[in-house]
């Protein structure tokens, strides 16, 4: 018979969301798609971060960030949405809070709203159709 | 219409679709419809308009969307409700966003509208003064109908 001890752990590394400390990263998720808010939300913390607010436009993501500062560690920002757009919203988290940590969402074919997201100040960016690794790894290298 | 306008619209929606059903895609037969034509039940609509103007239309049955929509909210759905619908959407948004990058390196310069969900029975869409090409998906959850009708601007 096998004892527990026979099967090798695969569990011993620590979850992407956990600060050195073990307390999550907390995430600002800004984007008009309810669809891809979830599905942002659902990748994060299965690996451990905290999804501390949701925003459905940048109005919206700009005045969350304002009230939740200096508790975000990190913003996930869509380019394209209503009221106000991601790269004037990032524009304006930045002259807020010139350390913020912000990764862009954008789709195909946004590459010049994606470099000048990059100038203003924003630390990475995600192309949709998202996926698990690609979203984690862009995230966890943006808050090393 | 120039079929060199519908083929980037079939290449991504097979790249997206393959992507996020992760089943097998066939691309069906190409049809021309220059009539008025019946929409399957679900269809999100997004404009376009610059050199190029018209519109795209992404086609299914209710259940084809619902069944869409459950894997790529990897749950199982029944109704088509507002998390379906903006899947579906988000699905549209990321067909022509490839399908866009593609017609912009060929050198067609225009804009694109937010895609629009439209659902209902017995719903036709008329296109005056331009014919539509339409390329049947088969996926493993139904059909889904790529439907273009865009012209030179005049």
């Amino acid at each position: 018979m096998k004892s527990k001890g026979d099967f090798p752990s695969i569990n011993d590394r620590p979850p992407e969301g956990s600060k050195p400390d073990g307390s999550p990263y907390r995430v600002l998720v800004v984007d008009d798609s309810m669809f891809v808010t979830k599905q942002i939300g659902q990748i994060l913390t299965s690996e451990g971060f905290e999804v501390l607010a949701v925003a459905a436009d940048g109005e919206e993501g700009l005045n969350k960030y304002k009230e939740l500062y200096p508790n975000v560690d990190l913003v996930t920002l869509d380019i394209t949405m209503p009221k106000m757009d991601g790269v004037t919203a990032l524009e304006k988290i930045m002259e807020f809070d010139k350390n913020a940590k912000v990764v862009m969402i954008s789709a195909l074919g946004k590459q010049e709203l994606v470099k000048k997201s990059l100038l203003l100040g924003a630390k990475n960016y995600i192309v949709k159709p998202l996926d698990r690794q690609k979203v984690l790894e862009r995230i966890v290298n943006t808050l090393k | 219409m120039r079929v060199e306008y519908i083929n980037p619209f079939v290449e991504s929606a097979y790249n997206v679709l393959t992507e996020v059903l992760g089943g097998e895609v066939k691309r069906g037969n190409l049809f021309l419809k220059s009539a008025t034509k019946p929409v399957l039940g679900v269809a999100a609509i997004v404009g376009l308009a610059g050199e190029v103007e018209g519109r795209v239309l992404f086609d299914m049955s209710k259940p084809t969307a619902i069944k869409i929509a459950s894997v790529m909210n990897a749950e199982e759905m029944t109704v088509l409700d507002d998390l379906a619908k903006a899947t579906i959407s988000e699905l549209a948004n990321m067909i022509t966003a490839q399908a866009v990058t593609k017609l912009h390196e060929l050198g067609f310069k225009f804009d694109l509208t937010p895609p629009a969900l439209i659902t209902g029975d017995n719903m036709e869409v008329s296109d005056q003064e331009v014919e539509a090409l339409i390329v049947p998906m088969e996926t493993e959850h139904g059909s889904v109908e790529i439907n273009v009708a865009v012209r030179e601007r005049s």
